[in-house]
């Protein structure tokens, strides 16, 4: 399967990933409701830390309900009806991929759909076998 | 002669956190070491020497049960 | 037998529909009444004064029991309640720990208020379902079930003579039944018991959660003080609730953000410290046993001895193997701690289900302590097989290990012999006498009758018909106000002998937990320092009890500086966490402070409970000799040179002198010592010289009722 990868040093920080993510999970373009997070960096300004799931798949034993899984195309993905927004799996992320917001019972996180990396102007992320 | 939890402890040359953790049978891992007034972090229990005199308390941290 | 049988042969006793609530900031503001005499269900309200004063959970049973009830009640009286209730906090799905239910009933065993914690998915779905509590009252004539359906909205009361009584079978019978497919079987949660609460006192209830990666019920227990035996008096076979839908803001919290903020913290802290600290994912409480044994805190052989040789033969890395591992032991949802660990696919070796293959939620410290170490059986399979079957019958595996533990060293020392026990070589490390004691208990027949009655009633059977000595019963009978006490050894710690023999309820380590600040740090030498610490911790961990909290995620996990605040011991960011769920649950702003102060009601409350029962004073807060020192000749010796030395610093001359001599000086010494804590501890609670709360601090809590008033006026 392709994941989306990251070569931070092309990223200029406009955002646009975000914007993309959560209009296409939410419907709205809020990057609080994204599930890829662009963050600069506080010691470099002007360059850019990109966080985003690598679907390594550790929170899946973690949570309690079976919400957690590896989907068919090889994602691991958050089954909406067994979630109970219980956040282990925020908590237990090596990579800090999940995030939450307090309008969304769910957490959020990254389900391999490539919208963000059609945006990107630079490269900074792309589509590329896992 | 030390003080370990406000008890006398032998001294003895070269004598580790670590020595005395096993001398006391401390086996409990949520300790805090603190010699003389100041925490010795966990990493270095195995090299940080003991001197004569030392006063030296471990607290178990666990209120248990 | 099929389920659809078992659901034909039900008879509808009593049905009452209702409109489904709304969670508002933990509340529904509304509570479920049963009468199962005269089968009614009704709705009542809940007040401002019972959530300003009560807060939930604990609280809110002793607030329903104290008013069902006289001071003449028995627990076998049809007036007893069993009372379920979570708390405002209970329910939230973000921070570990917070599904626990509360249980309450007047005790068959010490014949006041018992309360007990407990997880399993009941208290939280009880209140989705739209109940903040459940309160049963009277007796039903034949077996019966209660139904909750959270999602139609209706309750039922029905007979149901078919289905198991043994918990195991009926948590998986009523799951099944009530469960629309497999995945819906997690939307249901069961309460039962089994046949060993009705052949013993020590009845316990079993909370089921479904476990969705085994397929099968788990149970939590509220084990202690015969609250099983209560439920199966009145002729409970199984409450059960189903609820589906929950989410992150069931609860209906205030602020949501806050919640998961705090909850984020401590699922971080335990993600990357628990592997290092207790390991509680891995082992569970298990882990203490290796710990107690290491500290001298281990009972051994009836609380005699503090250590064995043989302990590591059930120390964790040994129940490592048994437990199933990488599986989300939580026991509500979000509980990254997840200590519920369980045996998979054990075959039983005894009693009725032998040679079947069940799921065990084995084992706790508790009961590894108890029944292994404590009877001197170092043999985790037998730990295994005496968890199961103690939970299937219903029984609480405290109070059936130390009531074996005693019946052992009564053997061992001749107060009783085979042809008493009829037949049954019951000596320390006899595991097949100790099994087959357990299936006796539990069917009530043989000796196992006497025995499942506890071990104040033990003590006084021994000396009235067998002609033992009362005193030295009295010394080694391991019970305060009648229940049998859970198991650490607590003689080298005075302020731990103050928090087993003052708790409430009796000798259980939930109300404080003060062996290493006090025995192994010396962080508190004075009276006043003991005084203060048996203050704090007591209340702190009552308010767990109130908000349908667990203690673990509190001090079994702590922040990498925990060490270097101020106060270690109170873990102070956590209790910032519980400020914070709290405030946002509810949407109050309180403080740390108040955390103490709403316990202090409470507290308070229960303390004067005992009191209308006709306890609650000092002269039932003293414990037997050997929760504070050694009985008998044996015991001296294993610790010689500790008491010989405490005997010298105290200016005792023991040069020449026996063992039994020094054995009375030190006991007259600790026996005041304990009397000295008991004053300080009084004052600093602010209670009488006897122990009962003074009217000024009544007043100051603001529980001062005209018939607490009345009641305490009486003992000022
Ligand atoms: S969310 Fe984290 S743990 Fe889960 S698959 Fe992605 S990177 Fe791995
Ligand atoms: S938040 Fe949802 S997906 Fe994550 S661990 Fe909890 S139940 Fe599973
Ligand atoms: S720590 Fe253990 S007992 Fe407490 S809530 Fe979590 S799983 Fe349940």
């Amino acid at each position: 399967m392709k994941i989306v990868k990251t070569k931070p040093e092309l990223c200029n920080g406009c955002g646009a990933c975000m914007t993309a993510c959560s209009k296409t999970r939410y419907k709205v373009e809020d990057p609080q409701k994204s599930a890829i997070r662009v963050k600069e960096n506080s010691e470099k300004p002007g360059s850019y830390e990109i966080i985003v799931c690598n679907h390594c798949g550790e929170c899946i034993p973690v949570c309690n309900t079976e919400a957690m899984h590896r989907a068919r195309n090889g994602a691991v993905r958050i089954d909406d009806v067994k979630c109970v927004g219980c956040c282990i799996c925020v908590g237990f992320c090596p990579n800090n991929a999940i995030f939450t917001h307090p309008e969304i019972n769910e957490p959020i996180k990254c389900i391999a759909c490539g919208a963000c990396t059609r945006v990107c102007p630079t490269g900074a992320i792309y589509m590329e076998e896992k | 002669m030390i003080k370990v939890n406000k008890e006398d402890m032998e001294y003895q040359e070269g004598m580790t956190i670590e020595d005395i953790l096993r001398k006391k049978k401390y086996t409990f891992r949520m300790i805090t070491v603190i010699v003389n007034g100041r925490v010795i972090p966990k990493d270095q229990h195995s090299a940080y020497r003991i001197m004569d005199g030392d006063n030296v308390d471990v607290v178990h941290i666990m209120s248990g049960g | 037998m099929d389920l659809l049988e078992m659901k034909k042969a039900h008879k509808l006793l009593a049905r009452m529909d209702y409109e489904l609530g709304k969670v508002e900031k933990g509340y529904t503001n509304r509570t479920l009444y049963i009468n199962l005499s005269d089968n009614t269900i009704k709705t009542k309200p809940v007040t401002e004064q019972m959530k300003e004063i009560f807060i939930g959970g604990r609280g809110f049973g002793l607030w329903y029991l104290w008013n069902a009830i006289t001071e003449k009640t028995k627990w076998s009286d049809p007036e007893n309640e069993i009372i379920i209730s979570t708390g405002p906090i209970g329910g939230i799905t973000q921070y570990p720990g917070a599904g626990k239910s509360l249980v309450v009933t007047l005790s068959p065993t010490t014949g006041s208020v018992m309360d007990n914690n407990t997880g399993g998915y009941f208290g939280p779905l009880l209140k989705f379902a739209g109940w903040d509590a459940l309160e049963i009252q009277g007796k039903a004539e034949k077996d019966v079930i209660i139904y909750i359906d959270g999602n139609s909205g209706y309750v039922t009361i029905e007979e149901a003579p078919l289905e198991a009584v043994d918990s195991h079978l009926a948590a998986e019978q009523f799951t099944a039944m009530y469960a629309d497919s497999e995945e819906d079987k997690r939307n249901v949660a069961v309460v039962s018991s089994g046949r060993g609460a009705e052949n013993t006192l020590i009845g316990l209830l079993n909370f089921s959660f479904y476990d969705v990666k085994r397929g099968v019920p788990r149970m939590k227990q509220a084990a202690r003080g015969g609250t099983g035996t209560v439920f199966r008096d009145k002729k409970i076979k199984a409450i059960i609730v189903k609820y589906s839908g929950v989410k992150g803001d069931t609860n209906g919290p205030a602020d949501k953000q806050k919640i998961i903020d705090a909850g984020l913290r401590l699922h971080r802290e335990i993600y990357e410290l628990d592997k290092v600290q207790n390991r509680m994912r891995e082992v569970g409480t298990a882990h203490l046993t290796e710990i107690m044994n290491d500290y001298d805190l281990l009972p051994v052989m009836n609380f005699q001895y503090g250590s064995h040789q043989d302990a590591v033969k059930l120390s964790s890395d040994v129940f490592k193997e048994y437990f199933t591992q990488g599986l989300p032991d939580g026991c509500w949802y979000g509980c990254s701690m997840a200590c519920a660990k369980a045996v998979d696919n054990f075959e039983l070796k005894t009693g009725p289900y032998k040679g079947q293959k069940v799921c065990v939620d084995a084992a706790e410290y508790e009961t590894v302590a108890g029944v292994g170490a404590n009877c001197a059986i170092f043999d985790p399979e037998y730990v295994i097989e005496a968890n199961f079957y103690c939970d299937t019958y219903g029984m609480d595996i405290i109070s059936t290990a130390t009531s074996m533990a005693f019946v052992m060293e009564c053997y061992e020392r001749g107060i009783i012999n085979k042809e008493i026990t009829g037949g049954l070589e019951i000596k320390f490390g006899n595991k097949d006498a100790a099994l087959e004691l357990i299936h006796q208990m539990g069917n009530g027949y043989g000796f196992g009758k006497i025995v499942g009655q506890g071990v104040r009633r033990m003590k006084k059977i021994f000396a009235e018909e067998y002609g033992a000595d009362p005193n030295l019963l009295n010394d080694i009978g391991m019970e305060v106000k009648g229940l049998e006490c859970s198991q650490y050894v607590s003689k080298e710690s005075l302020a731990q002998q103050g928090g087993y023999a003052l708790a409430n309820k009796g000798p259980q380590h939930d109300e404080a937990w003060l062996i290493f600040m006090d025995m192994v740090n010396k962080q508190i030498p004075t009276f006043e320092d003991k005084a203060q610490a048996l203050f704090y911790f007591p209340l702190f961990r009552t308010w767990f009890g109130l908000n349908g909290l667990c203690k673990l995620p509190w001090n079994d996990i702590e922040p990498a500086d925990n060490g270097l605040t101020d106060e270690p011991a109170k873990v102070p960011e956590h209790v910032r966490n519980y400020v914070d769920i709290f405030n946002g649950v509810t949407g109050k702003n309180i403080t740390k402070e108040d955390i103490i102060l709403q316990s202090e009601r409470v507290y308070n409350f229960q303390r004067i409970f005992n009191l209308r029962m006709g306890y609650g004073t000092r002269k039932y807060d003293i414990p037997p000799y050997r929760f504070m020192g050694p009985v008998t000749k044996e015991e001296y010796e294993s610790r010689a040179e500790r008491y010989d030395n405490q005997l010298k610093e105290l200016g005792y001359d023991i040069e020449g002198k026996t063992v039994e001599e020094k054995i009375k000086m030190l006991r007259e010494y600790r026996e005041d010592q304990y009397q000295k804590l008991c004053d300080a501890v009084y004052k600093r609670r602010g209670w009488t010289p006897d122990g009962v709360p003074t009217l000024e601090t009544v007043k100051r809590l603001g529980i001062h009722f005209p018939d607490v008033v009345e009641l305490i006026s009486k003992h000022q």
